[in-house]
């Protein structure tokens, strides 16, 4: 019999068809991925056959998928035991601390993003306060004194305030990065951005307050935290695990007009494939786009890549795309993106500008 | 050479520090211990977490690893104390962790019951709930086999004295039975 002539149960009851749904061989899994390619026409009964398949096998499936979270996290951990050693004046640091990848795997992710226009709040002048910035690096983990760790994003900054795990344990975030906070009662934990403050009570999260973006977003994985506006101290929110607040920026510049400021508390968005939420994709070292016009792809890279980028025809932004990019350059991603649906990029003036 | 002896020797060059053994050992019992972990609880989520959990753990203390006289029991012990630890802490599934420390009410997950619970969807879950009722009893355990074990037809036809063609009848008719029901 001719696979071309197959149905979804000949497919589903067909063994090297079982191991590539499986994953359980490389090749069956070249040969399907092929044959469906050849095939396009067979499409809706290969996605019915693979959906028997799953079932039956209670989701056994995406053993790859899982590889990669673990060569992720072990490329993490291999990271943070660098800056450990780059970090040697953090005397107080047991390694069992700072260990956030289980934390990560669970998922606690706070993400905050704040107008640039905000961001002009006097920071407190002190002798002792502390820098440390990203620069250019894509991702730059630092041990804080009191045992937390943060992983700044590229062109993120953080300002320890003065007195830093004497007094207080307050710091300043501009730009986005992710957080393993040490718990200790007696001393919470602040991150102030331009916009909001964020009480946080020993967890893990992810916070970003980007230059130039008209929302701020706070998503929360798991622990707890207390959102409360600069500008209107009582109001406060405490976000439950899987939940995010937006507030769109432009109406805090208004907040005597009663009501005017909007925000929404909405649940984290996850990732179809594999159930983490896209908020976090960051921090396991990868860019991800799940069928998304190239208008939103372009404003991804530009974040993500740290350079302007620019359409010269309306045409092209509607394109859609999915793939994931890993620490490539972004004339690497572009090339890639354009493989599946041709458009073509130059690169002027440190612009990238893409065209039909 | 045999599945647990190739674990043992990806077991003592993970010991020593190589990163290729620690994934071969990763890929070799991933299978088993995801369905172990299934039988436990039906969230497959949580299992498939857990086993990555496990592996970071078994790579951060590489050095601190004793010699193993069975590495998948091993594995299996660590992986339940994973998913008990997990459970506990996610503290809503009280049922699962009581009856996973009772060691006198222990009881496995059956197969339908495995298949169900993974399903996040209400409706699907009463379908497939369904659905599986019309199947015949050998029709059920020869799709157990077949997508949850993951035997071959050959294997599945010598486990229960039939040819390999009844068994793939056997297993066709099912998942006519079922595509037709779940529809």
């Amino acid at each position: 019999m001719n696979f071309q002539d197959y149905e979804a149960v000949d497919f589903a009851c067909d063994e090297s068809f079982q191991r590539y749904c499986l994953e359980e061989d490389d090749a069956a899994i070249l040969f399907w991925e092929d044959w469906i390619s050849q095939y396009p026409g067979k499409k809706a009964v290969i996605q019915e056959a693979r959906h028997m398949v799953e079932l039956l096998s209670a989701k056994q499936g995406n053993r790859l998928e899982q590889l990669r979270h673990l060569k992720d996290g072990i490329a993490q951990y291999d990271l943070l035991q660098h800056a450990l050693v780059a970090a040697p004046e953090n005397e107080t640091i047991s390694l069992r601390r700072v260990l956030p990848y289980a934390a990560i795997l669970a998922g606690i992710v706070l993400l905050a993003t704040t107008a640039y226009l905000f961001y002009q709040k006097q920071l407190p002048h002190s002798a002792d306060r502390m820098l440390i910035s990203a620069g250019n690096e894509l991702r730059k983990t630092v041990v804080l004194p009191d045992g937390s760790s943060i992983i700044l994003r590229k062109n993120s900054t953080v300002e320890l305030a003065a007195g830093f795990n004497q007094v207080n344990r307050d710091l300043t975030l501009t730009g986005e990065a992710f957080f393993d906070v040490t718990h200790d009662a007696q001393h919470p934990f602040m991150v102030h951005t331009a916009l909001v403050d964020i009480k946080v009570l020993g967890t893990v999260f992810n916070v970003s307050a980007y230059t130039g973006n008209g929302q701020m977003e706070t998503a929360l994985f798991k622990g707890k935290v207390e959102v409360a506006w600069k500008a209107m101290p009582e109001r406060k929110i405490t976000l439950q695990p899987n939940q995010k607040l937006i507030i769109n920026a432009a109406t805090v510049q208004a907040p005597t007009a009663a009501g005017a400021q909007t925000y929404k508390v909405m649940p984290l968005d996850a990732d179809p494939v594999d159930h983490k939420a896209k908020e976090i994709a960051w921090v396991r070292n990868r860019l991800e786009i799940e069928n998304e016009p190239l208008v939103e792809i372009a404003a991804k890279l530009e974040k993500w890549y740290g350079i302007p980028v620019t359409f010269a025809d309306d045409e092209v932004k509607n394109y859609r795309y999915s793939g994931t990019f890993e620490s490539e350059t972004i004339m690497k991603a572009l090339d890639a993106l354009q493989l599946s649906y041709p458009f073509s990029f130059r690169m002027v003036n440190g612009v990238i500008i893409i065209s039909k | 050479m045999s599945y647990e002896e190739d674990n043992c020797i990806h077991w003592e060059r993970l010991r020593s520090g190589d990163k290729q053994a620690f994934f071969a050992l990763y890929n070799n019992t991933y299978a088993h211990l995801l369905r172990f972990g299934l039988k436990i609880c039906g969230n497959d989520e949580l299992v498939k977490d857990c086993i990555t959990q496990l592996f970071l753990q078994l790579w951060s203390k590489q050095q601190t690893l004793r010699p193993v006289s069975n590495v998948q029991a091993y594995l299996f012990t660590a992986l339940k104390r994973h998913l008990i630890d997990q459970l506990t802490y996610q503290s809503k599934i009280h049922a699962a962790v009581n009856r996973m420390t009772d060691e006198a009410s222990e009881r496995e997950l059956s197969y339908e019951e495995i298949i169900i619970q993974v399903q996040q969807d209400e409706e699907l879950k009463q379908r497939l709930h369904r659905a599986m009722k019309a199947l015949t009893p050998r029709q059920t355990e020869l799709i157990r086999l077949k997508f949850f074990e993951g035997l071959t037809y050959e294997q599945i036809a010598a486990q229960t004295s039939q040819s390999m063609k009844t068994a793939y009848n056997t297993v066709y008719d099912a998942i006519k039975t079922l595509r037709r029901l779940l529809k």
